[in-house]
């Protein structure tokens, strides 16, 4: 067995001749870098690295934190009588059975969805304490909504949506025609709100 | 030296041809740059924890039924991939560590293969870290913007696909970057791997982000209630900025000293930043700790059978 000479790993070089092998884990040689005539710091591109990486970090927070305040004093000046109007027509287009708007009401309703899938932690909670007994088709609609729901990134941020009640949006959902996507469609009025359950329940059985 | 390990030789790139053995240190002493002195406590405890960690999360997935749906599978993989990364990294220190004091004595051929054994580990580790990451960032945007079809997009079969493909890949082109390692193009080719993943997560959060912020903004409009709307998307912007922030800190140092070694390898500002190279790989195994808090922990689910595994056990 040829002799192996290690080194150590807080030293500085060592001599090493041609047939052995080693294996450091830090190992610094110094080559052919001089380090004469050096203008600037020697650290510099270190320095300025971790300096960039950091000011790119808290730009990009600061960014998005100013993408959220963007929008929010504008919405207070809104009139609610014309929000309430868009709402309306809104809520009305996804009633009619048009080609195209079947297409903007899917959108809209699986932009939708997106939202109540985040609830869906919360409610159930909330669902769970209130009530004990539960169809077995329920059981399985509600295991079934866990699948698309995402791992917890925006739950927290979204609860608050729980409280809500939106009634019409979420009729209007439930008489929409989308074809093979209704009983996707069905599942979230049962999720939102605990004493629509009972009621939806009798739609999805029927 | 016969064959310098690829590792090594990131470290150094200036001693690439081989049979360059100038010892010049040139009377340049304390002009070098000294560089960062990781103690190996520090490494051993990161590499533990984060095994533990994510062996949690393993457990918890499996033992949880209701966690068994793509979503959580790619978390799965996430924590498979950085206990992966904790463990190569922990059994290269662990082997030089015994080598150094004289407990295991091999042939040099034999210390040569573990090397690239090891080596190969930590490199499929690494690229199947970074494209799980990015995996989860696609099938979070498919939740939100396909959430009706979403089960007939992400189907169960497609998932498993996707993992097995991931893992295939990155074990057949770290075996290929490790055999061929003085080719710079596998350099270039990472660090482009690695753009790619920073570009998709960056675009794919930031699209989700916005399409959370106008639903808030639409929502809260309906009910009047704006400070709880400004409230809930600063925890969204809190939120992205932690998951990209960990995703730039902990992979952008390594993949900078990668881009240094290719533009300028015997700069001596390059040099100085080489010399940081153990705190990269600190920082590629804090990645590995900080990931199941980030990803995993976020979800009800996965804390409560979390619990319930950790109480089982104890």
């Amino acid at each position: 067995m040829s002799a192996l000479r290690l080194i150590s790993n807080r030293t500085s070089q060592h001599a090493l001749s041609n047939s052995d092998y080693t294996w450091e884990y830090e190992y610094y040689e110094y080559g052919p870098v001089s380090f004469e005539g050096l203008k600037a710091h020697k650290y510099s591109i270190v320095i300025g690295f971790w300096v960039g990486l950091a000011v790119f970090v808290i730009f990009m927070f600061f960014v998005l934190t100013l993408l959220t305040k963007t929008g929010a004093p504008h919405q207070d000046n809104a009139e609610p009588s014309e929000k309430r109007f868009r709402m309306n027509s809104f809520v009305a287009d996804l009633g009619r059975p048009l080609e195209s708007e079947r297409v903007f009401s899917r959108q809209i309703a699986e932009e939708s969805q997106s939202l109540f899938h985040f609830c869906i932690n919360e409610v159930e909670h909330l669902d769970k304490a209130k009530q004990s007994q539960k169809g077995p088709d329920l059981e399985g609609t509600i295991r079934f909504q866990e699948g698309p729901r995402n791992s917890g990134m925006f739950e927290e941020d979204l609860n608050y949506l729980t409280k809500f009640n939106i009634p019409n949006f979420v009729n209007t959902e439930q008489n929409s025609s989308l074809g093979e996507d209704d009983f996707l469609i069905s599942e979230p009025p049962i999720i939102l709100e605990s004493k629509s359950v009972t009621h939806s329940s009798h739609r999805i059985l029927d | 030296m016969l064959t310098l390990a690829p590792l090594r030789l990131l470290r150094e790139p200036w001693n690439a041809s081989e049979g360059n053995q100038s010892n010049a240190t040139a009377g340049a002493a304390g002009a070098w740059c000294q560089g960062l002195d990781i103690p190996n406590e520090l490494f051993l405890t990161l590499g533990l924890v984060s095994l533990v960690e994510n062996l949690l999360v393993v457990a918890a997935v499996m033992k949880n039924r209701n966690l068994h749906s793509p979503t959580y599978y790619f978390i799965c993989c996430l924590a498979i991939s950085d206990m992966l990364v904790s463990i190569s990294n922990l059994a290269e220190m662990l082997v030089m560590l015994l080598l150094e004091h004289g407990l295991l004595a091999f042939r040099a051929s034999t210390i040569r293969h573990m090397d690239v054994a090891i080596d190969v580990l930590i490199c499929s580790s690494v690229v199947s870290s970074l494209s799980f990451l990015g995996v989860i960032a696609v099938d979070r945007y498919i939740t939100i913007f396909y959430a009706l079809r979403y089960h007939s997009i992400m189907t169960l079969q497609r998932a498993v696909v996707t993992m097995v493909s991931v893992w295939l890949a990155s074990t057949v082109s770290s075996v290929v970057f490790i055999t061929c390692y003085q080719n710079n193009t596998i350099i270039l080719f990472l660090i482009s791997f690695f753009l790619f993943m920073l570009v998709l997560m960056l675009v794919l959060y930031i699209h989700m982000f916005a399409l959370a912020r106008h639903h808030l903004h639409s929502i809260s409009s309906q009910q009047k209630q704006p400070s709880v709307h400004r409230s809930s998307s600063l925890k969204g912007a809190v939120t992205l900025t932690i998951l990209l922030g960990v995703f730039f800190v902990c992979w952008g140092p390594f993949f900078f000293h990668l881009i240094l070694i290719v533009t300028c390898p015997t700069n001596p500002f390059c040099t100085c930043f080489f010399s940081y190279f153990n705190l990269f790989l600190i920082l590629i195994i804090c990645n590995s700790v900080i990931d199941p808090l980030i990803y995993a922990f976020r979800s009800q689910e996965l804390r409560q059978t979390l619990r319930e595994v950790m109480l089982c056990s104890w």
